[in-house]
């Protein structure tokens, strides 16, 4: 290392970084056989004449050879490309130099025309070389993704938000400012292991389903978690199915009406899928509302009302809901109810054969009627109340009879009689009494209507599951979506392993519950002991259990019944595990699909058997089982270099490079001493797939994006357009509004932002801060999806609020729901808009406890417009805390004072004023007319070469004047390091130089931006691979 | 491959460690040079301290529940006999209770919470709170192989109770997040492997060395200067991957030479596949796991469900014909006070195992332990978790004081919360936290 500091080319900015490459800042001097270059010459020819002597005059004294000064030594500078090798520290130099900071007051100065001299030279080398070198890739190097990366990645990949880097180490950014470089990225053995903890959270979170590898927001592994899992893919599922009646009547009722609706040529499916309701299920209700072969009983009203509906949609609307509300009504009337089976002395009804006994009845009577609840001739019904236990208290059996309901009533004719009784049999049929029972309550009290318990089979304590969805499968999916669900379910068998665990568990209940097995030939019973799922066992239990039960004198149904438990029992265990066998294979294609898509690339044949191998020892070697080695599969794919490193091949067909290579041995410079320009080639199609995905989301490729790889087509500038385009519109592009704009306008950490005394703003709490944080992130984002203009960052009149910042900004004309943002339009009334009043900004650049327009100046001055400021002395004089204790000065007095020190006012003076203009925003960004002391704000401040300028459109008008030039300068040089993912380089600049005139020539528009930098060399291209003696491109 | 390959993956240590089970003489700290380590040996300010929590559900026998006295002179209930050996480094602890389980219904919602005092939630997604093996697991836990061991005498349930909560809370006292407790370990073969085979390090081994054959073909493609990036993984990887062989390394080596000397050894044979016929012996195997885990120094931290709350366990051995869960609801009987002091019999048995290994001058491994037993009620058969059940053995390498009878009944609700307790614990395993559970303050005069 050998410097402990970096200074960046462009601004000069200081980095936090201490790694110092060496190689990443040097470019070309001229080819060693090339003809002799006169202007190269000439700079040579200065070198030696003009600066060489300057130096030794005026800077080697102090950094010289023997302990160098800011261990900067400019004795090793012999020649011009010395010096062109590296550039960052002459950039630096001239800057000090021009700033007059160097050399230091108190030493030997130079005259002026020695300085300009020097800056003259400094500044001629940049431009020799920069229009020599223009277009070049510049050195990229392998990195490892970003923390942020990982966790997109993983979502991606997932498709679920793991985050699994939430513990792990702040990452370091690179002198642009950004994270996502090699320049500043690191590995570390400590960061190893949060990658194994990492990996194994992702792993953890898998399922293997019967058809490849799923992903669950918690680890899957404790038998609840994946009953949780398994349990809400499920019912997720039945309450995503349309299944309310009113949807249908109206849908039909819209059908009926396609003429008065204007949509005469309207067809059933079609009004089915715009309503999204399911085609089969309203072609079934379509024909029962509107055939009258059978207009009796609740047919007959239905047809009635639904034929009686108002002609005003909205109306219609309401009147299908009450529509739905009756016809629900009346279903559950006729609707069977099951009681408990008689079971015998010893034996519970608590038990898995009485409630699944009972749970089987309930699911084959959904589309059936109890004709016992009809009143034939008006006369009802009675019910019977079955004898209960509950609370240690007996309920003997009540008979009650039911109220007189003309809805059930059934006339007492033969003939009428009969035809009643067939609608109503239409009627149960076409409205089931549920499509699905997604929750029950305790089955042997009847408790049929609780609610929590998800797919329980409705046991006492014990574990019990038990799906009722018929009605679904046969009236609303479609074949495909009875697929799905039926593979839901067999998901949840074979991962949540229910029948098997549902066997042990009876041991359980028999045992603890009901006392019913507590026989020492039950002993062997034990939950714990999975050598109970084996065949024989299982019917040696079922055989017991069959002897007591007729032991104790049960009757021949129950007797039945058990026989029928254990029968689907000793059928559903081994299909269970037949189904868990079979789907391995699966999980193989799964886990070579995941490493495909977690390298970013399609895997060579070497790499399939490498990592099936790996599987294969895992299981034969290691001993593992199946689930154990996927899931150690998936962690080796993750802690792969191959997903962790981001390495930009080179495309394999490309030739091998011309003349030139290698350069002398043992050198780190890619380019030799008086070397030959860099050679570059195209990027692998799959690297670019990733270096766009990565600009624009932070995240890998999606399935477009590699498929137009795979065809070669993705190079051609007007897919890549189109590509950036379409990716822009996606909603993963907040994360280059939150990593790109985050890092440059650095408010990337604020959401962890604890410097605001919130007991003096009590109204700053986490909502508030949280609030403050998503704006810029919603502006940007905006920006990026609409191709917004560059200059709205600045000049936009809207913002985006939510309730807090709604509230916070005093915007009480806007309307905003709870939870939802808003664009304002007209923010600039409320003095907002754009980014610079963005109360984040203002808050973060200001003290606790007063505002600081030092800092809120330099931010403006510093990240907004791109300026180099030297970071301030040691000593400085600090400014009172809190502004309410700020005595007789106002803090704009106390800065005039400072500024009175000349050695101050060199850079105050640049950055003061355009912190001064904020003074009508409070500490946490609130508008104020009065400071903390109470004495009226004053947010005047002089600006160079013109009047004072006062507040926010003050200083507006002054950059779009003087500075819009430095704006665009800069965000077009932050945009294009983060897209190439390293800092700048000289050759760099004719690239921006046509970022800036695409951008005047697009009314500014952002996606300009973008399609220059993704069309362009630097961006398709990476320099030539130097491959050793060990590679393809060996010693040429 | 060759260059990277490892010679000692050509031994398999599952043939030699099924075989022979594992031999150890010494523990923790003596043990140290017999590993072979080639580091100076350690101070002993660095004798780890370990904490071991031992569950019992629906509570223990009252009448015969009590101690009174000091020391060596501590008298001891019928139930609490079995420590009677150990009664210098024990402490009874009574009244304290977990504020957000009581009055909330009977059973799972007296119990997911007992060692996190989180509020639990009703219905098919599970939430509560981390438990406190777990928070010394994350904290103290990377130098082990296993950062804790959570094993379990019974499988979880995963059904309804009455009351609307899920039986999986009757099922697990350890919980790695709100959302998730900790998978438990049943079969004492499979514990006893996570400690000594194939999990952990062993398994970890496995993953790094096929990512490091991955570096090592990818840098045959790529340029110089990225191969620096791909050195700085390669180096890396192979640090973390020799720390994970290290740690193994040891263990055999220790296993050797322990092999080779004729000190008393503590042996002990991979336990057979398959569940132990008697509960008995099924509880032995794992106090057994536990101090050997303990012993070698592979985990620090251990939870210990030796049966679940709502438990189907059944002791025909103690004459006693109902399941564990009716037989508490007459918890004053014969027969139930037999089944407390089966548990308390556990307890007493992998503490004599822990105080018969010496560590550190005349100290034994037991003194550098905290081992805490408890139940989620007091009474069973009144289904009363106003206050708990508590017991600790070992003095936390002298930071917690025993030979005590300590009562809080009468201290006023918030001087009594066993999160109090927790708090207090984890400071002397030196796990400083300004609140954990409901409590924010430390349990005066433990």
């Amino acid at each position: 290392m050998r410097h402990n500091f970096r200074w960046n080319v462009y601004t000069g900015s200081a980095i936090a970084s201490t790694l110092a490459l060496p190689v990443a800042l040097a470019w070309a001097s001229a080819p060693r056989s090339a003809p002799p270059d006169t202007a190269r010459q000439e700079l040579e020819k200065q070198f030696a004449g003009t600066v060489r002597p300057f130096l030794s005059a005026y800077c080697l004294a102090c950094h010289g050879k023997n302990k160098p000064a800011a261990q900067l030594d400019l004795s090793a500078y012999g020649n011009m490309a010395s010096v062109t090798r590296d550039y960052a520290h002459w950039s630096l130099t001239m800057d000090r130099i021009g700033a007059k900071e160097m050399p230091p007051s108190g030493s030997k100065m130079p005259t002026s025309a020695q300085r300009d001299a020097v800056i003259r030279w400094i500044r001629a080398v940049r431009q020799y070389e920069a229009s020599r070198n223009a277009g070049d890739p510049g050195p990229v190097l392998a990195r490892r993704l970003s923390n942020a990366e990982y966790d997109y990645t993983i979502r991606d990949l997932t498709g679920v938000d793991l985050r699994p880097t939430k513990e792990f180490p702040v990452d370091p950014a690179n002198q642009e400012g950004f994270d996502n470089s090699g320049e500043s990225l690191t590995l570390s053995p400590a960061l190893i292991k949060k990658y194994v903890a990492a990996a194994k959270t992702v792993a953890d979170s898998m399922a293997l389903t019967t058809t490849g590898l799923a992903f669950a927001s918690h680890p899957v592994l404790a038998e609840t978690d994946r009953d949780k899992f398994c349990i809400l893919r499920i019912v997720d599922f039945y309450n995503q199915q349309p299944t309310d009646f009113a949807d249908y009547f109206y849908a039909a009722w819209k059908y009926k009406n396609r003429a008065v609706l204007k949509a005469p040529g309207a067809t059933l499916p079609q009004v089915a899928r715009e309503a999204k309701i399911s085609p089969r299920y309203l072609d079934l209700i379509y024909k029962t509302l509107t055939d009258t072969s059978d207009n009796a009983g609740p047919l007959a009203r239905l047809r009635e009302k639904w034929n009686a509906l108002p002609a005003a949609p909205e109306a219609a609307r309401e009147g299908c809901a009450a529509l739905r509300d009756w016809t629900q009504g009346t279903r559950t009337k006729i609707a069977w109810r099951f009681g408990n089976l008689k079971v015998p002395g010893e034996f519970s009804t608590g038990g898995q054969c009485n409630i699944l006994w009972k749970d089987r009845q309930y699911a084959n009577h959904r589309r059936s009627f109890n004709p016992d609840k009809l009143q034939t001739g008006g006369v009802p019904a009675t019910k019977t109340i079955p004898a209960r236990r509950r609370g240690g208290q007996e309920q003997p059996e009540q008979t009650v009879v039911e109220p007189v309901d003309p809805e059930l009533f059934v006339p007492a004719g033969d003939a009428g009689r009969a035809a009643s009784l067939s609608a109503f049999s239409r009627f149960a049929s076409v409205f089931p009494d549920a499509f699905f029972i997604a929750e029950r309550g305790l089955m042997e009290f009847d408790d049929i209507y609780s609610k929590g318990r998800l797919l329980t089979a409705g046991s006492h304590n014990a574990m019990g599951y038990f799906r009722d969805d018929a009605p679904l499968m046969e009236l609303i999916l479609d074949a495909q979506g009875c697929r799905k669900l039926d593979s839901l379910w067999m998901d949840f068998n074979t991962v949540a392993s229910v029948p098997e665990r549902m066997h042990l568990e009876f041991f359980f209940y028999e045992r603890n519950e009901s006392r019913t097995i507590l026989d020492p030939e039950f002993h062997f019973a034990k939950s714990e002991d999975k050598g109970n799922l084996a065949p024989d066992k299982i019917k040696l239990f079922a055989d017991l259990y069959l002897a007591k039960a007729r032991r104790n004198g049960g009757d021949e149904t129950y007797l039945g019944v058990i026989q029928d438990h254990f029968q689907r029992v000793a059928t559903d265990i081994p299909l269970t595990q037949r189904a868990r066998r079979a789907a391995e294979p699966m999980h193989l294609r799964a886990l070579l699909d995941f490493a495909a898509r977690a390298y970013r690339r399609p895997l060579a044949e070497a790499e399939k058997t490498e990592l099936l191998g790996f599987y294969k020892a895992l299981r034969e070697k290691e001993g593992l089982s199946h689930e154990d080695a996927v899931r150690d599969s998936v962690m080796r794919v993750l802690m792969s270099p191959n997903f962790l490193l981001r390495m930009d091949l080179e495309a394999p067909t490309s030739p091998p490079p011309a003349s030139g290579y290698p350069p002398s041995p043992g050198h780190s410079c890619l380019v030799g001493e008086g070397g030959s320009k860099p050679l570059s080639q195209p990027l692998d199609d799959y690297a670019l797939a990733s270096r766009l995905s990565y600009f624009l989301w932070s995240s890998m490729p999606d399935q477009e994006l590699i498929s137009l790889a795979a065809k070669k087509q993705l190079r051609k500038p007007e897919v890549l357009q189109a590509q950036a385009r379409r990716m822009l519109k996606s909603p993963k592009v907040r994360a280059l509004a939150l990593e790109f704009g985050g890092n440059w306008l650095d408010f990337r950490r604020f959401e962890e932002y604890n410097a605001v005394d919130r007991e003096r703003f009590p109204s700053f709490d986490d909502r508030l801060r949280q609030s403050m944080f998503e704006e810029p992130v919603r502006f940007l984002t905006d920006t990026f999806q609409n191709d917004g203009s560059v200059l709205d960052l600045l000049y936009g009149k809207y913002t985006f609020v939510d309730t807090n910042l709604a509230k916070h900004y005093g915007m009480s004309e806007v309307k905003v729901p709870e939870g939802e943002w808003v664009r304002v339009s007209d923010a600039d009334k409320y003095g907002r808009g754009g980014i610079l009043p963005m109360a984040l900004f203002l808050t973060k650049n200001a003290s606790s406890l007063r505002t600081s327009p030092v800092r809120r100046g330099y931010w403006v001055v510093r990240r907004v417009l791109g300026e180099y400021i030297p970071p301030p002395p040691a000593v400085v004089p600090e400014l009172p805390k809190d502004e309410s204790k700020m005595g007789d000065l106002t803090l704009r007095q106390a800065l005039a004072k400072h500024r009175m020190n000349p050695a101050c006012a060199s850079c105050h003076a640049r950055f003061d004023s355009y912190g001064l203009v904020f003074e009508g925003f409070g500490p946490i960004g609130q508008r104020r007319e009065k400071d903390m002391s109470g004495k009226p704000v004053d947010a005047s401040a002089p600006f160079p070469g013109g009047p004072d300028r006062t507040g926010l459109s003050g200083l507006r008008s002054y950059v779009k004047e003087k500075r819009q030039k430095d704006f665009l300068g800069n965000f077009s040089r932050k945009l294009l390091s983060y897209a190439l993912g390293r800092t700048l380089q000289p050759s760099d600049d004719s690239m921006l130089a046509t970022m800036q005139k695409n951008l005047a020539a697009n009314d500014y528009k952002l996606g300009t931006l973008i399609d220059t930098i993704v069309t362009s060399k630097p961006f398709l291209n990476r320099r030539t691979s130097i491959i050793s003696s060990e590679g393809r491109l060996a010693k040429p | 491959m060759n260059d990277t390959k490892n010679p000692a993956r050509d031994v398999s240590r599952r043939i030699f460690l099924r075989g022979a089970g594992v031999a150890m003489s010494l523990p923790w700290l003596e043990s140290l040079p017999v590993w072979g380590a080639s580091d100076a040996p350690k101070k002993p300010s660095a004798t780890p301290k370990r904490f071991v929590v031992q569950f019992m559900g629906t509570g223990i026998s009252p009448n015969n529940w009590w101690a009174k006295g000091e020391g060596a002179a501590m008298e001891l209930s019928r139930s609490l006999a079995p420590l009677e050996p150990l009664k210098t480094k024990l402490n009874v602890i009574n009244g304290l209770f977990n504020k957000p389980s009581v009055g909330i219904g009977i059973h799972p919602g007296m119990t997911g919470g007992i060692l996190s005092g989180a509020s639990l939630a009703r219905g098919a997604v599970l939430h509560g709170g981390i438990s406190i093996d777990q928070v010394l697991a994350l904290h103290l836990g990377q130098d082990t192989v296993q950062p804790s061991l959570v094993l379990a005498c019974e499988q979880p349930l995963t059904g309804y109770h009455e009351s609307n909560f899920s039986m999986a809370y009757s099922s697990h006292i350890s919980w790695q997040s709100p959302d998730s407790p900790v998978p438990t370990e049943v079969y004492p073969s499979l514990a006893f492997d996570s400690l000594f085979e194939n999990s952990g390090s062993r398994r970890l081994e496995s993953v790094l060395d096929r990512v490091r054959e991955d570096a090592a073909s990818l840098r045959r493609k790529i340029s110089r200067e990225d191969r620096g990036k791909l050195d700085e993984y390669l180096t890396s990887v192979r640090e973390v991957e020799q720390r994970a062989q290290k740690m193994r390394s040891e263990m055999a080596k220790a296993a050797s030479n322990a092999q080779g000397k004729s000190a008393p050894l503590l042996a002990m044979k991979r336990p057979d596949n398959g569940l132990p016929e008697d509960i008995r012996d099924h509880m032995k195997l794992m106090c057994d796991i536990v101090a050997l885990a303990i012993q070698t120094d592979k985990t620090r931290i251990a939870s210990m469900l030796m049966c679940r709350d709502l438990s189907g366990l059944f002791y025909p051995f103690l004459g006693v014909k109902d399941g564990h869960h009716l037989s508490s609801h007459d918890d004053n009987s014969e027969g139930y006070e037999r089944i407390t002091r089966h548990y308390v019999t556990q307890l007493a048995y992998l503490a004599g195992k822990l105080d018969a290994m010496p560590e550190g001058e005349g100290k034994t491994v037991l003194d550098n332990t905290c081992l805490l037993w408890l139940s989620n009620m007091f009474s069973g058969s009144r289904h009363d978790n106003s206050h708990l059940p508590i017991l600790t053995v070992g003095g936390l390498g002298g930071e917690l004081a025993t030979g005590r009878v300590l009562s809080y009944r009468d201290k006023g609700d918030e001087n009594r919360k066993v999160c109090s307790l927790y708090l207090s614990l984890m400071d002397r395993m030196g796990v400083k936290l300004s609140a954990f559970g409901d409590a924010t303050t430390r349990l005066a005069g433990i």
